[in-house]
């Protein structure tokens, strides 16, 4: 067993439901398998022994958007993809986020001023949340959106307000 | 659709004439049920197809009648962008075409573009080092697509030591150029700058160490009985079909095509090897199956790998120092012309057709990617095979939809 | 052997459809100074083909005894100017057994971009000469799937011309 065996006595403990809920959400962020071009090798060198993307859970890769949290936009898109990347994203259950990995999901990349297909940065289609510079970003910098997105979810709040008299 | 029936089961039923006896003695029967054809689509997302490409599969049961690949899902421009920026611009989008062997890409559109340049000489020591990265870039391009190719069938494992070596090959790309994945960094006239002190002696200890990991990657994947029996004979293609089809390097040699044109018609260093006897080039000889079956492709690709670090030794052996970069100007301006250069990519062959007019941009810019050849053949070769042995055929193409799609 | 050997084979057994041959040349130089009078040509020698005979060309390409390209390794065109009268067919055959290379070129003149496929000779002509035909608008006859493949089915316009003219927008997506 663990370092915890024989640590704590039977307890309660107490804390905020908005707390408790984004910690759940922001340590099992399951990315979805969708690799594009360059980027997702990288996207697999972060999923590999060396980098090990699982050290901040989120290394279960799905490949289904059924149950996938988060889509990591690794590569161009184009307007042919880009029909499909809306239905994959509207197929994800709530709550779901994007990352747009790299310079073309950001903006078009390198492809902006001549590629007549490419779509200049995946909000065109759906909405990002955290975007990646680089071309490709190295894996230190996919982890680090990660943890962008994490700080993300750490603010997020599901608890209902209450109504305002005024 | 017929089904296979167990004899003890059907005992009774009246099927004696579609009967085939098993070599375990045990007689199979055939039933023909009613099924019907289903259509299914196999990406543009979905984990086995490397990227973004889409195969209509068309299946009675478990059987694929029809397959027909889309492409286009990354279809990002390249040969418009060829012909709209500089020569020297459009290094940086070769990188991306074929991404998992940026260092060949590179030296495919230098060489064609050095082909329009009768003046131009290009230092030894940078064919050296041209050569050395290509071969190492060709091992990390063969890691992924043995790792992958593990992961398509269900093999975890393979993955991890394959990307385990590959992190190191980055690194050495990274202390000589500063990117990871897209170079840029052989160039029209050599190389970009030299290698860094003790870059050199750390591939020497890449070389030796590789070499043991090697044997791992031979026991773990491509001698196991279960890897050996998904593959085998699966996925044939005959070599009338190959060469029908264009196919070019290891899905050729699968085919047991002895063709490779870093022998047959060399470039760069590679004649002097030969005429040295330095590499071998690994053909499919149907060891486990049938000659040009998926086992024959993942077996060149791994013993081309050694053959690479033969390769990279000898250059090791014979580099002495000088100049990396020849003579060539801040502005090019190509003399008009035109120039097909093929070269081996790991893929197969990388030809690069430059037009020029003397400008200072290009007239056209042709990419002729291997995979987009190498993936025609799957309309041809999937009808009759299981659903999972698709899988399986579309993995040993070891396709690269940056490439087919460009 | 070299390309005048292929040549002169080719003339000697009186091929369909061959038209030439442009070697590389060098540069004449002028009196300005730093003027070329004539640029030359570089790169790779090739061979003028009828693009209406390519067929038969290659047929005998394919079957000939000495010559035995067995593989089609690119077809493609090129648009070399807006204003220019032709398009450029260029072909690339490779011979496994013989160990080389045939560049081949064909014009098509733009106001008919109309030529035979080559598929009944090369399977691997087949995806090449889709790519082609969506780029530049080139009908090959008797081509067995002749749709789009890079591009989406409705688009309009062929990229690789010269004249192209980028698209605004594509189904509501800004393109700028």
């Amino acid at each position: 067993m663990g370092q915890l065996e024989h640590q704590f006595e039977e307890n309660v403990l107490t804390t905020r439901i908005d707390w408790l809920l984004n910690w759940a959400r922001l340590n099992s962020i399951w990315p979805m398998t969708f690799g594009l071009a360059c980027c997702a090798i990288e996207m697999m060198a972060v999923g590999a022994a060396h980098h090990d993307i699982d050290r901040f859970g989120a290394g279960a890769f799905r490949a289904s958007p059924r149950q996938a949290d988060l889509m990591i936009v690794a590569g161009t898109v184009n307007f042919k993809m880009g029909e499909r990347v809306k239905r994959l994203y509207d197929q994800m259950p709530s709550p779901k986020y994007v990352i747009a990995m790299g310079a073309c999901a950001t903006g078009g990349g390198p492809y902006f001023k001549f590629g007549y297909t490419v779509m200049k940065g995946v909000d065109r289609c759906v909405p990002v949340d955290v975007y990646i510079a680089g071309c490709p970003p190295r894996p230190e910098a996919l982890l680090e959106g990660l943890m962008k997105l994490q700080e993300k979810i750490r603010r997020s709040s599901v608890v209902r307000k209450p109504a305002r008299t005024a | 659709m017929r089904t296979a029936m167990a004899a003890e089961q059907h005992g009774s039923m009246t099927l004696e004439k579609e009967a085939r006896v098993l070599p375990s003695g045990e007689k199979e029967f055939f039933l023909d049920v009613h099924t019907q054809d289903m259509e299914v689509n196999f990406g543009p997302q979905h984990p086995a197809t490397h990227g973004v490409m889409r195969i209509l599969i068309r299946a009675d049961g478990e059987i694929v009648t029809g397959a027909q690949p889309h492409l286009g899902y990354l279809h990002r421009c390249a040969e418009k962008i060829g012909e709209s920026v500089e020569w020297l611009q459009y290094l940086p989008y070769t990188d991306r075409y074929d991404y998992l062997s940026a260092m060949n890409n590179n030296l495919g559109y230098s060489m064609a573009v050095e082909a329009l340049m009768p003046g131009l000489e290009i230092p030894r020591r940078s064919h050296m080092i041209r050569t050395i990265c290509a071969e190492l870039n060709r091992i990390g391009s063969h890691l992924i697509a043995f790792g992958t190719y593990g992961l398509d069938i269900g093999a975890f494992t393979p993955f991890f030591y394959a990307f385990r070596e590959r992190e190191w090959i980055m690194s050495l790309f990274e202390k000589i150029c500063g990117a990871r994945l897209t170079y840029s960094f052989i160039r029209i006239g050599g190389v970009f700058n030299d290698a860094p002190p003790g870059w050199l002696q750390e591939i020497e200890r890449f070389c030796d160490v590789f070499e043991e990991k090697w044997k791992e990657y031979v026991d773990l994947l491509v001698l196991n009985q279960i890897f050996v029996k998904r593959t085998a004979n699966v996925g044939v293609i005959p070599k009338e079909m190959a060469l029908d089809f264009g196919l070019t390097g290891p899905m050729l040699r699968g085919s047991g095509v002895d063709f490779d044109l870093r022998r047959d018609m060399p470039y760069s260093l590679y004649g002097e090897m030969v005429k040295q006897g330095v590499f071998d080039v690994v053909l499919g000889r149907g060891e486990k199956g049938t000659v040009g079956d998926c086992w024959d492709r993942t077996y060149c690709r791994v013993y081309e790998m050694i053959e690479c670090i033969k390769i990279v030794r000898w250059c090791l052996d014979n580099i002495a120092p000088g100049p990396v970069l020849g003579d060539v100007p801040k502005v090019l301006r190509i003399p008009p012309g035109e120039a097909y250069v093929g070269i081996e990519n790991p893929r197969g062959e990388l030809g690069h057709y430059v037009v020029s007019d003397g400008g200072k941009i290009a007239v056209r810019v042709r990419v002729r990617g291997p995979s987009f050849t190498n993936v025609a053949i799957l309309e041809e070769i999937l009808p009759g095979a299981l659903i999972a042995d698709a899988i399986a055929i579309i993995g040993s193409t070891d396709v690269v939809i940056g490439e087919t799609d460009r | 052997m070299n390309f005048e050997g292929i040549h002169d084979r080719l003339r000697v057994i009186r091929v369909p459809g061959l038209l030439g041959a442009d070697l590389p040349r060098p540069p004449i130089p002028g009196e300005k100074h730093g003027k070329d009078k004539d640029p030359g040509r570089s790169g790779d020698p090739f061979v003028l083909v009828d693009p209406q005979r390519i067929v038969e060309f290659l047929h005998v390409c394919r079957d000939e005894d000495r010559l035995r390209f067995e593989v089609l390794v690119d077809l493609t065109a090129t648009d070399p100017k807006a204003e220019d009268p032709n398009l450029w067919i260029g072909m690339n055959l490779l011979s496994i057994e013989r160990r080389q290379r045939l560049a081949i070129k064909a014009l098509l003149p733009k106001s008919e971009l109309r030529m035979p496929s080559s598929t009944s000779i090369y399977r691997a002509a087949q995806w090449h000469e889709r790519e082609c035909a969506e780029m530049f608008g080139i009908t090959f006859i008797g081509h067995p799937d002749p749709r789009h493949i890079l591009l989406p089915d409705d688009w309009v316009g062929f990229p690789l011309r010269k004249d192209y003219v980028f698209p605004k927008e594509y189904h509501g997506i800004s393109c700028e």
